[in-house]
């Protein structure tokens, strides 16, 4: 005989379920996820291992009270009448065997999860209850709503054949190695790295996953960790890559003494495989893209390679690295349908966020980075000769001061006045006068 | 209708605008943008990066002299999350070698090396490598440097040149309006009809 345990955590917090799951699994190797706290256990054989039913029921409540979570147990013959009990019991709530139909015959027809139109046809004939739904004639409801209604008819009367949809935990991408004697170079460390990834890489294949993020704990010969992460351009599932990915990332920051022990975790993504358009411009394979940017890194440094955000600010020359993703391919139009007239979205693999309006022929500003200090001499108030690095001359043409403030509200804010000015030599350059005197912030090009 | 004779460019200048100019840049070989500061050199690599990347490809630009304005660019068109950009801290010798990496990775619709506007001696053979790595790729793949530094390599050579600033207000200038500037092909191994002597295309850039 099927017996049914209900785990409901009224208040759907989704952020313990994960815990739930684990409590569940922990007391039966058969659990199903039921939604927004709900979790289903089979009981069955678990008797002999547990004790009865109040003891199982006892220990989940226990358990979950651990977790600082009002939980209420309804065990029964079906999942229905588990949740019944569960929610319109107390804490716990046993229903006998066999006794199922009783104890649904005044829960409401909701407890069925009835779509919208169901529930509407089964309210014009004046059913509220499940045992209200139970005693009518199933030959009627067969007629009426065909195989549908007979099947709500088993639900309502606590009669559920369905086995439990199991739910098996994430798998967790994780591998390690120990090495006693320590490794105190990064050769053999990048060897090391790339048989664990080639590792984990296969396991990810299995699974049909990808990885977004790789991420290394090391455990230092001086008693500390070193750790750290990268992310390739796209996810990938080639060991050569990751392990050529990580090899760079371990070479641009090192570990600061002999490697003990080492783990690998790769954060698992389903990547779509979705074919290219045809109207879609080529794409730098993931694969090829993530060696190129590792060997990137290591000429000019991570922080020196990625996509430029700008920042929601005044401040001059306010922008933010971000990593460098490759856009995701976009699913064909239905054929027939935006196919001959695909519309402008479609058209653009990327998303029009983060687009320039496109003001056409554009004068570019080459920045000094950091502004470079200049002497200047005024003339009736106005910069009327320039001398710096690389660059002197007489200001022939210029306008301003225009000046620039904000984040007053700050520890840092930000005031300057700006010209912008042209030299005898044709130079046409940015000035801007603060409290630490004249800087050169850009040249016009 | 008749046209005002003073909204026509001098004699001999080219009429289709920057559009003109940015078709003449061949897919899979190199070329070359030369010019002094201010010439409108960098505008015109800004433009072919932009141009590139509203038409869905994905461009990198290796930044030898960490000089590249994102705000500019977005105003330009360019979708900066399309953009990888590569910052190379005013060390040239890293950003060569990083131009010939890209060059070499398909996929790009466009690899611009930018030198910067001081000008430095590229390695002897870096125009030749640059312009095999280029030939194996249908990219756009631009240098630009204050002086010709590619050699005989490069299939098109832009020069570009200053020919007034434009300011904005009058007699008393409140700003700075734009830049323009005149570009002529030197050389074009596929269109030589380009390099034709005083053709020349004039660009206003603004600002």
């Amino acid at each position: 005989m099927t017996r049914i345990a209900c785990l409901f955590i009224p208040g759907d917090d989704e952020r313990i379920k994960p815990a739930l799951l684990e409590i569940a699994l922990r007391h039966s190797p058969s659990v199903e996820d039921g939604g927004p706290g709900i979790v289903y256990l089979d009981l069955g054989g678990l008797e002999r291992l547990w004790g009865g039913e109040e003891e199982i029921a006892r220990r989940l409540h226990r358990a979950a009270r651990e977790l600082d979570a009002a939980a209420r147990i309804g065990i029964a013959g079906s999942r229905a009448g588990a949740r019944f009990a569960a929610r319109a019991g107390g804490d716990v709530t046993i229903v006998p065997p066999g006794l199922d139909a009783r104890q649904l015959g005044l829960a409401p027809l909701a407890l069925l999860g009835l779509g919208p139109e169901m529930a509407a046809r089964l309210g014009r004939w004046g059913i509220r209850t499940l045992g209200e739904l139970a005693d009518l004639p199933v030959s009627g409801l067969a007629e009426r709503l065909g195989n549908e209604g007979p099947r709500l008819q088993r639900l309502a009367r606590g009669e559920d054949a369905t086995p439990l949809r199991l739910w098996t935990p994430p798998p967790v991408f994780e591998e390690s190695a120990d090495c006693s004697w320590g490794v105190e170079t990064l050769e053999p460390l990048g060897d090391l790295v790339a048989g664990l990834a080639e590792m984990l890489c296969a396991r990810l294949r299995r699974h049909e996953l990808s990885a977004d993020t790789f991420e290394w704990t090391c455990r230092l010969a001086d008693r500390t960790t070193h750790q750290g992460d990268c992310a390739p351009a796209a996810p990938l599932a080639d060991s050569a890559a990751a392990a050529a990915l990580l090899r760079a990332s371990l070479e641009a920051r090192p570990p600061r003494a002999a490697v003990e022990a080492i783990t690998l975790r790769a954060r698992p993504v389903r990547v779509g495989n979705v074919q290219p358009r045809f109207d879609e411009p080529p794409r730098p394979s993931p694969r090829l893209l993530t060696a190129a940017l590792a060997r990137l890194s290591v000429l000019v440094g991570a922080r020196g390679i990625g996509s430029p955000v700008i920042l929601d600010t005044h401040r001059p020359d306010a922008v933010r690295m971000t990593p460098f993703l490759l856009p995701s391919p976009q699913p064909s139009p239905q054929r027939g349908e935006g196919a001959r007239n695909p519309s402008k979205e479609n058209r653009n693999p990327l998303p029009h966020r983060g687009r320039g309006q496109g003001e056409g022929a554009i004068l570019a500003v080459r920045r000094m980075r950091p502004p470079r200090s200049v002497e200047v001499i005024l003339a009736a108030g106005a910069p009327a000769h320039l001398r710096a690095a690389g660059l002197a001359g007489r200001i022939i043409a210029g306008a301003g001061p225009w000046r620039v403030s904000g984040e007053w509200w700050t520890e840092a804010p930000f005031v300057q006045d700006e010209w912008d000015v042209e030299l005898d030599d044709g130079t046409l350059c940015r000035l801007v006068r603060d409290g630490r005197g004249w800087r050169l912030e850009a040249v016009y090009d | 209708m008749a046209t005002s004779t003073e909204s026509l460019p001098p004699p001999g200048w080219d009429r289709e605008g920057l559009d003109g100019l940015l078709n003449a840049f061949p897919e899979g070989r190199l070329s070359e943008i030369v010019g002094p500061r201010s010439s409108g050199g960098g505008s015109l690599l800004l433009a072919l990066l932009a141009r590139a990347a509203s038409r869905g490809g994905l461009v990198a630009l290796v930044d030898g002299a960490d000089a590249f304005d994102p705000e500019t660019a977005a105003r330009a068109g360019l979708d900066l999350r399309a953009l990888l950009w590569v910052r190379c801290g005013g060390r040239l010798p890293p950003a060569w070698s990083a131009a010939d990496l890209l060059a070499r990775c398909p996929g790009f619709a466009a690899v611009a090396l930018d030198l910067g506007t001081a000008g430095s001696a590229a390695p002897p053979s870096f125009g030749v490598r640059l312009q095999r790595a280029a030939a194996g790729n249908p990219a756009v793949v631009v240098v630009r440097a204050p002086r010709h530094v590619t050699g005989s390599a490069a299939a098109l050579v832009v020069s570009v040149r200053r020919v007034r600033a434009c300011w904005i207000g009058a007699p008393r200038r409140i700003r700075l309006g734009g830049l323009v500037s005149e570009a002529r092909v030197l050389r074009s191994r596929f269109d030589p009809r380009l390099a034709t002597p005083g053709r020349a295309w004039l660009i206003e850039w603004r600002t």
